[in-house]
């Protein structure tokens, strides 16, 4: 579904982004074969709990950018909302003082707080002195980034954390996490895949048919209508940092439970940033990102991709290709009526 | 007029705009030092044509000429770029000083690198002299009024000393008196400068005194253009109106019911340079309509935003059904019977991205009946837009069509629809017409005004002067911050108002 007064994107850009995707399996299996890293083997073994945990977090950081996005809001705070629920995971893994299993739970729900408290700070900010998210949040990142260096679990710095682009070894060296059995993994991480996509699904039909649904497309489309038909504009924004936040953070905490099989950490950019890229190949729609997360996770399984995303300069080009999709996307993001007239101030704010 | 008097030349020059032509095969010649008024209503390819004056569009076929301006397709378009000054109709606030301003572009240098200070002095106050702005110098941008930025605007475009001034709709924010200021200075500086001088507009009236010759552009028709020494301003409405039998509202006085709205020493401070609102008083009562006419600097901005519940004034009382709502919200306001038509082009009364149906319910999604239990009821919401599409006879829109498809003037349609479908207390109007075709301001008017007969009272805020003589009941003229009010009689006339906005009468 594309959503009305979002991304309307049309079959040109939807063939476009089918390109995109077509592009990086093509191109990635193409480079791998002259590469001698590369093990074909691995293919055969990708479909565990590693694939699913890749998922779910492609599809949370999808709807932590996408949860504001219908609201009028650019969250480029993700990758902050993202380190804060890693470096709270961390925090409470280093601690060790109960069992891993419910370290896990424990890190997961410290993250969905601390990632969706960033959130509330950058509206808060927004609505009290008129920083637009875009400033906040990036310079948020830059802040939490040294912070999620400091608590990573193995005191090596996670790829995923660094700005750097290619810097991807073998053996991976991110987070060795708890430990945890592959069965755990396996069984909780459907779960938590299957929570992404009820979160997902049930979001995008209440935008159609709730009330609050309403409230938020309207506050998107049009925040100075929305004010003028009793819509609380800041109030519905907030809500929607501090969602979109708290499923940054979860992924960041999720990070925690993840063995070194697992490709998330091999993204080629700031792992909180993937959440852009999803929701650009899903031409903003909910469901759409819900496809672009899992088609994704399936092209970071395939042992091709292992191999080239260890090559900085095949990083940066995949990089390029998979932030394409925001050049014919970004365009729309910005409501017709009353968009942000400067990024400092909201028009809708000068006006009440 | 021989080819060396002529300012501006175009011949055979075809446009394409939004999928139809916006003029083909359309001739005009512009004598050098004159005037020439573009007339149309909204989306009609004014805008079109000016752009492929100044060059920032290819034309697809004919030439475009003006002194300093040769050539044609592209090598064509840039050197238009370059000869003439192109005014849009939006300026964007800035905190610039006029000074600066007036020296934007061609800033003297000291030793080819940093501002001669001194010399860019001068030079911005000959600038502002030429055109009265003098006092200025020091004042920031942002805090001007409309005229006031409009005649920087102009100063600013002819100290580049361009080949022909294009400007977008530079009334559209100024009242009557204010606009004809502008268009004489206008047309002084285009003669001083000898350069044609083009003005697109969407009122007759800004075509006299000043202009030399008017171009009426019709959607889908071929476009006129007519001499003002050889057309009145009243044939040139008729011939706008093309023949199309439209009736003048209103239907006649109306008797005055209960008192609704009650507004007593209404003040509040300007923004910038605009003026203040010194202490108004008003009553509006049921079935009749009040009128109150002035320019949006001289308070009707201020006032406006007082009744939408924008600004909250700094004294005074706004007592409506008896209770004072000069503080609260909007909702409240719309929550116990007052609602509000603000101009077609106004952006808080519809979401285009949305459809018919849901415009046609916006503001009333909290409950019943086009919700229940926080979920909307879909065929509700279409019965609704269903109805109101019958019933206020708009053709070819159906409930599921994009609102932003739609021409202007049938958006205001479905505006002045859903705000009267509810039978409200109190409607406040400002400018319902203001940029629509003549059909579509009758219509709308006539909506209005047929609510009014129900019992409906209509405060009715405008700065146009021949929209108040036709609704009003009561007339007021905001001037100086402050009402006065004006008998309505059959010997009213347009002169009369246009004095009282001014502060001649006083």
């Amino acid at each position: 579904m594309i959503l009305p007064g979002r991304c309307r994107g049309g079959k040109l850009q939807l063939l476009g982004n089918a390109l995109v995707v077509l592009a990086l399996f093509a191109g990635t299996q193409a480079l791998a074969l002259g590469s001698v890293d590369l093990n074909p083997a691995a293919w055969a073994a990708p479909w565990t709990g590693d694939v699913v945990l890749v998922s779910a977090g492609l599809l949370f950081l999808g709807l932590a950018f996408l949860f504001p996005l219908h609201g009028g809001l650019l969250n480029l705070g993700i990758h902050a909302q993202f380190l804060v629920g890693y470096s709270v995971g961390a925090s409470i893994v280093r601690g060790g003082i109960v069992d891993p299993a419910a370290q896990a739970w424990l890190a997961l729900a410290a993250g969905v707080l601390a990632g969706g408290g960033t959130g509330l700070v950058m509206a808060w900010l927004k609505q009290k002195f008129a920083i637009h998210e875009v400033l906040s949040g990036l310079l948020l990142s830059a802040a939490f980034m040294p912070l999620g260096r400091a608590l990573a679990v193995d005191r090596v710095t996670p790829p995923a954390l660094t700005i750097e682009l290619g810097a991807f070894a073998t053996p991976l060296r991110f987070a060795p996490g708890l430990s945890l059995p592959p069965s755990f993994v396996l069984t909780w991480g459907i779960l938590l895949l299957s929570a992404a996509l009820v979160i997902g699904l049930l979001f995008s039909h209440a935008l159609r048919n709730a009330v609050a649904g309403f409230a938020v497309r309207a506050t998107g489309a049009n925040p100075l209508a929305a004010v003028a038909t009793g819509v609380e504009v800041e109030r519905v924004q907030l809500a929607l940092l501090g969602l979109g936040g708290a499923c940054a953070g979860l992924t960041g905490a999720l990070q925690v439970w993840t063995q070194p099989a697992v490709m998330l950490e091999r993204w080629p950019f700031p792992l909180g940033f993937a959440g852009m890229a999803v929701a650009f190949l899903g031409l903003g729609s909910v469901r759409g990102a819900l496809v672009a997360a899992l088609v994704l996770a399936a092209w970071l399984n395939t042992p091709g991709a292992a191999a080239v995303l260890q090559h900085p300069g095949w990083g940066a080009a995949i990089t390029l290709v998979l932030l394409s999709p925001a050049l014919w996307v970004l365009p729309r993001l910005q409501p017709e009526q009353g968009a942000p007239r400067s990024i400092w101030r909201t028009r809708h704010r000068e006006a009440i | 007029m021989g080819d060396k008097d002529v300012g501006l030349k175009i011949g055979g020059l075809t446009l394409a705009e939004g999928g139809r032509w916006a003029v083909k095969e359309f001739d005009l010649a512009v004598p050098a030092g004159a005037v020439h008024v573009v007339l149309g209503e909204r989306d009609t390819g004014k805008s079109a044509l000016l752009q492929s004056i100044a060059g920032f569009r290819v034309e697809e076929k004919g030439t475009i000429r003006f002194p300093g301006a040769e050539g044609e397709g592209r090598e064509g378009a840039a050197a238009r770029r370059r000869g003439s000054a192109f005014l849009p109709r939006e300026i964007p606030p800035s905190a610039l000083r006029v000074a600066e301003r007036l020296t934007l572009h061609q800033a003297p240098r000291w030793l080819g690198i940093g501002i001669d200070k001194r010399r860019a002095k001068e030079q911005a106050r000959e600038r502002a002299a030429a055109l009265g702005l003098e006092p200025l110098l020091d004042v920031p941008l942002e805090a001007l009024r409309p005229l006031e930025r409009r005649l920087v605007e102009l100063a600013a475009a002819l100290a580049e000393s361009p080949g022909i001034l294009l400007l977008d709709e530079p009334t559209g924010d100024l009242g009557p008196h204010e606009a004809r200021q502008f268009l004489a200075a206008l047309r002084s500086a285009a003669e001083r400068a000898q350069i044609p001088a083009i003005v697109t507009t969407t009122w007759p009236r800004d075509a006299y005194p000043e202009a030399r010759g008017v171009t009426i552009l019709w959607r889908g028709a071929a476009p006129v253009t007519v001499s003002t020494t050889e057309v009145t301003e009243i044939a040139l409405v008729e011939r706008w109106t093309g023949g199309i039998g439209i009736k003048r509202t209103p239907s006649g006085a109306h008797t005055a019911g209960d008192m609704l709205l009650r507004a007593e020493g209404l003040v509040l401070q300007g923004r910038g340079r605009e003026t203040s609102l010194a202490g108004v008083d008003f009553e509006v009562n049921a079935r009749e309509v009040l009128a109150i006419c002035g320019a949006p600097a001289d308070g009707l901005n201020l006032l406006h935003d007082i009744l939408l519940g924008s600004r909250t004034p700094t004294r005074g009382t706004m007592h409506f059904l008896g209770k004072d709502i000069a503080r609260a919200p909007r909702r409240l306001r719309v929550d116990s019977g007052m609602t509000f038509v603000n101009p077609p082009h106004a952006r808080d009364q519809s979401i285009l991205d949305f459809n018919v149906d849901e415009n046609l319910a916006l503001g009333q999604m909290q409950g019943p009946p086009f919700a229940r239990g926080g979920f909307l009821r879909h065929d509700s919401i279409r019965g609704n837009a269903v109805r109101a599409l019958l019933d206020f006879d708009i053709p070819e829109t159906e409930p599921d069509t994009r609102f932003g498809d739609l021409n202007l003037g049938m958006r205001q349609r479905l505006i002045v629809a859903r705000e009267v479908i509810h039978n409200p207390r109190l409607l406040v109007i400002r400018s319902p017409g203001q940029g629509l075709s003549l059909e579509a301001q009758e219509y709308v008017r006539r909506t209005l005004i047929l609510q009014c007969e129900r019992g409906t009272a209509l405060l009715w805020l405008t700065e146009e002067p021949e929209e108040a003589m036709r609704v009003a009941d009561r007339l007021a003229v905001l001037t100086a911050g402050k009402l006065v009010w004006i008998p309505v009689t059959e010997t009213m006339t347009r002169e009369m108002i246009i004095e009282e906005m001014s502060g001649a009468a006083a």
